[in-house]
């Protein structure tokens, strides 16, 4: 008999995807409603029936570097119509939760992100860390970190006002977030790598491509036509049951383009010109425009996840790894906007604290990207531009 | 009694507008028959009308022209009366509309040469109902002389026992025999059993001590352990019961009949009657005869057949490429539970844990047929035991290959629980291949649910196979009969003991004796709990129906019984070997004796007996003879161009309710036939095929049930004996210069209605294309 698949059930997988939302795999009975009710499946080897097989069968290997999983849009048409309630929907994002961490390595750090007794340990990392460093580079004399940070005064300015980095110096901040930053690159390209390699395997051994192998050039320029898909969010909202879900993942979505696009730029203006924050005289610049818009739509987006999360929680499992990131980028954009709000009104205190909350956030979104649901933006984006890549059959 | 006739004719319900119920008057009358017509027969007043002349002129014999017997039958019923249904609503006016059978006009009558079919039909249904009053009696009881209400129940496992403690709470001693030395059956060597209860969900210790207390804690019930029937001689209220141990020899073991091969001599050439007789009893050597009575035998009411099943034995090599006798780490579902009831599932070979075990549910070998004797018992069981490995072993796992994974009813929230089982997984697929790999077995399938050929590795492999009834191996129920101890043609139900599985539970071919449990189909627990309650109802049905001389079923409460003629019986005992029913034995001389508490009215008999002997007190050769002489045939001397006339012969099991539903939905079928209402087609003698023919009709045909493997003859044989009798009739025919097309029969059932307009006017059009019967007019 010609290749011959040895089936090996891990049962510890089995309780770890139930772990993450997927409890209900065991009660698929394989009717395919629920590849026939996708919107977005393909019409040959559709996913997720033959996923859930694999899932209640503990086959690890047949879904962990399995590039359909990524494909999914985790709308729901599947788990609401499916008849024994198994929720392949919630399945699927239980799997693509495992898989994160599965290529993100460094389980001891996966385990901080990903589980919610580890949560204070996660937030004393950055505010321990603000705080050591700084007290460090004091020993040496250099104060990058005040404790009661000046005004500052510009010319015929008579009262002064407040600058963050009076309190912690930029100098600091970049320094902690450009290693957090190396970080998280290196371990996405790391995970990448194996993940790319993996789906590609998947995908030959299930026979839903050609490509022998992967060119990079042709796999780029795959990569550039996925975006406006992305951008766009066409196959977000091909999805049926949750369609109103498209218009809060966009908010979110162009809110960090936003704020990275405007970091980036002071960034330049910081490091390139040497002038410095808090540019109020830019207050009605587009840029500041551009800024204060991403981070009300960060708010306001993530508050809408939040809402409709918290309606379907009969419908839909919701675990930790849901409400982390949720509860993140809305802390991110809630600290953001205050931090900016009370340094206008000028109640120093209160705005140092939230700016140290604020900076905490960030450096939390940093270093959990690769280990938090949030990195679907990098392995479906992958996922998406290998499908595209390989032309799936 | 002297018959004192009254005709009635309902005029409501469409018929006084469609007919001429003047002239349909004029017929009873020229008959000599008083005549009244009511246009609401079956309301207070109408039947106000024939009580007053049932008490006051003394009517005793109605024939009452309105509509189907099937309908009304309460109102229309008087006791001490005989009364004829003319169905002239369904089977005249609403299948015979005016708008497409239109009457005459008065310048028509006026001409002579013009006729009114609709009217004609009327007509005739009247005079075939005049004419059958005449030639019936009102039924009497056959009573038997001795009559028992004891139950006997074969087999002590949990149907037999769970069937003799309902039919004791009834209030029925209750006799169980058991061939092993225990109660219990064969539940009483496993681990657990199925759900019975609500959640459905959890596996529970079996039901058989409870039972075994509850059946030993009963007075009603006698319990008699090594022992099996050798005989059971006589007829249900009056069984002859001789018991013996288990392998014992003795003179009251059943005769069997001479075998086929035993028939002829060394040329192929039938003995004669009375070699055969010789041949019979030298092959009977050191029995007794069928009618030689145990003067020691016990008395039985009925029999409750449970003896049920034993695990299947695979053939030499049938299992080989599965690894059956030849890994002895592969065993089949009988095996493993039994290894499960000892302790912890551990190998055969060298009784280390198996902590993965394969489930095989169906054979392979490139069809998806399941083993044999199969259902949705085995694969619960297969559930139930990849249970076993899981609950033995927090790392068991175990695989079940299935084509068909059945779990009816509520055994649906079993399988969902079993499929919430960490370590059990379910796929459907064919298994290719076992062998050995290692210390492990290697199990290869191909059309998986995983979508590629795959193979697992596991300590154990379980084939499903099946659950034999014990009626495949032997008769069981060893009757005195004289067509043999067993059901006969069970090979038509691989074995099993029954006669129409889905129509008629329980019931099998021998009236009195009731099957239930695994010995009817491969049943669970719960099932064969349930089936005992039913087969114990029937059996009390049958003793409480053989007390006062009605049948059973299905004519339940026919009071008739066939009456034989016998100073001209020519002893061919034909009717001893068609019978359906064994009801009847012979004795040396060939002479048939009726055991009438057996037999089921179906006339089959009274159609085989040449000598038309044999008869009902209200159906028989004479009265149905009668109506089809009553009929009407118009010839050329009456009309220029006479109506064809056809007699349909119409079986009342399935055909005739169809025909009433034909009616219901105002269908129309051709107005030249005439309709007779049969008991079965088996009870059909040719005779009135012949009297039809030779009194000018043209042609006959016979509505019955489907037969061959698949039949649907309520009784059984009848409409396949009928099928066998028109092809001889059709010799019979060709030699008077008749086509045999003239004479045919049709299949159809109660569904059908919709196809016999088309059933019925094609074969008037076939016989219109032949032209009319040489014979008419003379």
């Amino acid at each position: 008999m010609a290749d011959k698949y040895l089936v090996e059930p891990d049962i510890g997988f089995i309780k770890e995807i139930s772990e993450y939302g997927g409890g209900s795999l065991k009660k698929c009975f394989q009717c395919a409603t629920c590849s026939v009710a996708c919107p977005i499946s393909p019409d040959t080897k559709p996913f997720p029936r033959k996923e859930m097989i694999a899932a209640s069968w503990g086959l690890k290997d047949k879904l962990v570097g399995n590039g359909d999983i990524w494909l999914c849009h985790n709308c729901g048409d599947c788990s609401t119509l499916c008849p024994r309630g198994a929720k392949p929907g919630d399945v699927l994002a239980a799997i693509r939760m495992y898989a994160i961490s599965y290529y993100a390595g460094f389980p001891a750090l996966g385990k901080i992100v990903n589980d919610p007794k580890k949560l204070p340990v996660l937030a004393a990392i950055p505010a321990v860390l603000f705080l050591v460093i700084g007290m460090i580079f004091k020993l040496f004399g250099v104060h990058w970190l005040n404790f009661s940070p000046q005004r500052v005064f510009e010319e015929n300015d008579k009262i002064g006002h407040i600058a963050h980095h009076m309190f912690f110096s930029t100098w600091l901040v970049d320094l902690i977030f450009i290693s957090a930053s190396i970080f998280t690159v290196v371990v996405f390209a790391l995970g990448l790598k194996r993940f790319l390699a993996d789906i590609h395997e998947n995908a030959l051994r299930e026979g839903k491509t050609n490509k022998q192998k992967i060119e990079f050039k042709e796999f780029f320029q795959a990569f550039i036509k996925t975006i406006p898909t992305i951008l766009k969010h066409s196959k977000f909202s091909e999805c049926g049951e949750n369609t109103e879900r498209a218009t809060p993942h966009m908010m979110v979505l162009f809110g960090f383009i936003g704020l990275a696009f405007v970091t980036g730029f002071f960034f330049l203006v910081l490091y390139g010109i040497g002038i410095h924050g808090p540019y109020d005289a830019l207050i009605w610049s587009p840029i500041k425009l551009i800024a204060n818009v991403s981070g009300i739509a960060l708010i306001i987006g993530s508050l809408l996840m939040l809402k409709s999360r918290k309606a379907k929680q009969e419908d839909q499992v919701s675990t930790y790894k849901d409400w982390f990131l949720i509860g993140l980028v809305c802390a991110l954009g809630v600290t953001g906007m205050l931090t900016e709000l009370t340094r206008l009104a000028d109640a120093a205190f209160l705005t140092y604290l939230i700016y140290y909350i604020h900076l905490m956030c960030v450096f939390i979104l940093f270093i959990s990207l690769p280990f938090s649901k949030l990195a679907h933006l990098v392995y479906r984006t992958t996922a998406m531009a290998y499908n595209e890549y390989a032309g799936r059959k | 009694m002297d018959k004192k006739y009254g005709v009635y004719i309902c005029t409501g319900c469409g018929i006084g507008d469609a007919l001429d119920i003047k002239s349909l008057s004029d017929v009873a009358e020229e008959e000599g028959f008083s005549c009244q017509s009511h246009p609401f027969l079956c309301g207070k007043e109408g039947v106000e009308l024939l009580k007053n002349d049932i008490a006051e002129k003394g009517t005793n014999t109605l024939v009452i022209a309105a509509c189907s017997r099937r309908v009304n039958y309460d109102a229309f019923h008087f006791d001490g009366c005989i009364v004829d249904r003319v169905n002239i609503r369904e089977g005249v006016v609403w299948s015979h509309p005016r708008a497409e059978f239109p009457a005459l006009t008065e310048e028509e009558k006026e001409e002579g040469d013009k006729f009114d079919r609709v009217q004609m039909m009327a007509e005739d249904y009247l005079r075939m109902g005049m004419a059958r009053v005449g030639k019936v009696t009102l039924p009497e009881p056959y009573l038997l002389e001795n009559f028992t209400r004891k139950i006997l129940v074969l087999g002590g496992g949990v149907t037999g026992m769970s069937a003799a403690m309902d039919a004791s709470k009834a209030g029925y001693d209750v006799t169980i025999v058991e061939k092993q030395a225990h109660l219990g059956g064969n539940v009483a060597n496993w681990r657990q059993q199925l759900p019975i209860s609500a959640p459905y969900e959890n596996l529970i210790p079996t039901v058989v001590a409870d039972k075994i207390a509850a059946v030993e804690a009963d007075d009603r019930i006698t319990v008699k352990l090594e022992t099996e029937v050798a005989r059971i001689a006589g007829e249900p209220g009056n069984f002859t019961v001789t018991m013996k141990t288990p392998g014992e020899k003795i003179e009251f073991d059943v005769p069997f009949p001479l075998p086929d091969d035993m028939k002829v001599d060394e040329n192929g050439k039938d003995l004669d009657v009375d070699a055969q007789h010789a041949k019979y009893l030298e092959y009977n050597e050191g029995r007794q005869d069928i009618l030689q009575l145990d003067p020691t035998g016990e008395k039985f009411g009925a029999v409750i057949l449970a003896a049920g099943w034993r695990p299947y034995q695979p053939e030499e090599g049938e299992y080989d490429y599965l690894g059956l006798g030849q890994v002895p780490d592969v065993v089949t579902n009988y095996e493993f539970e039994q290894i499960a009831a000892k302790g912890k599932i551990i190998r055969p070979s060298d009784g280390k844990e198996a902590k993965s075990v394969v489930f095989i549910q169906s054979p392979g070998k490139g069809d998806d047929s399941d083993f044999a004797y199969t259902g949705a018992v085995t694969s619960l069981v297969a559930l139930k035991q990849a249970k076993y490995v899981c609950d033995d072993y927090d790392d068991g796992k175990a695989y079940v290959f299935y084509q068909h994974m059945r779990t009816p009813g509520l055994s649906e929230n079993f399988y969902k629980s079993i499929q919430q089982t960490l370590g059990i997984f379910l796929t459907k697929g064919e298994v290719t291949g076992v062998s050995k790999n290692g210390s492990k077995l290697a199990i290869e399938a191909s059309d998986t649910l995983l979508g590629e050929n795959i193979q697992v590795n596991a300590d154990m492999v379980v084939l499903a196979t099946g659950m034999v009834p014990v009626t495949v191996d032997s008769p069981v129920i060893n009757l005195a009969y004289r067509q043999g101890p067993g059901f006969r043609d069970n090979d038509l139900f691989d074995g099993y003991a029954d006669s129409n599985f889905i129509c008629f539970p329980y019931e099998t071919q021998r009236t009195g004796v009731y099957a239930a449990g695994a010995i009817r189909r491969s049943m669970t627990i719960e099932e064969s709990v349930e089936d005992a309650t039913g087969a114990a109802l029937k059996a009390i049905q049958c003793i409480e129906s053989a007390n006062r001389g009605v049948s059973v079923h299905p004519r339940s409460g026919d009071m008739t019984f066939p009456d034989f003629f016998f100073q001209r019986c020519t002893q061919c005992k034909r009717c001893t070997e068609e019978c359906p029913f064994g009801a009847l034995d012979d004795d040396d001389k060939g002479t048939p004796k009726l055991n009438p508490t057996r037999c089921r009215r179906c006339g089959t008999c009274m159609g085989a007996c040449p000598e038309r002997i044999i008869g009902f007190a209200d159906y028989n050769i004479d009265s149905i003879g009668s109506m089809v002489k009553a009929v009407q045939v118009p010839s050329e001397d009456d009309f220029d161009d006479p109506p064809f006339r056809i007699l349909g012969l119409v079986c009342e099991n399935d055909a005739l309710p169809a025909l009433d539903i034909v009616g219901l939905n105002n269908l129309s079928y051709s107005a030249d036939v005439r309709l007779i209402p049969v008991r079965c087609l088996g009870s059909v003698n040719v005779i009135w095929i012949k009297d039809a023919l030779a009194q000018g009709m043209d042609g006959v045909f016979l509505l019955g049930c489907k037969h061959g493997d698949d039949y649907q003859c309520h009784f059984v044989k009848g409409s396949e004996l009928a099928d066998i009798r028109m092809k001889k009739i059709g010799e019979a025919l060709s030699s008077l210069a008749l086509e045999e097309e003239r004479v045919a029969q049709f299949e159809v059932a109660i569904d059908d209605y919709d196809k016999l307009p088309k059933i019925i006017n094609d074969f008037v059009e076939m016989v219109e294309d032949l032209g009319p019967n040489p014979f008419k007019g003379f």
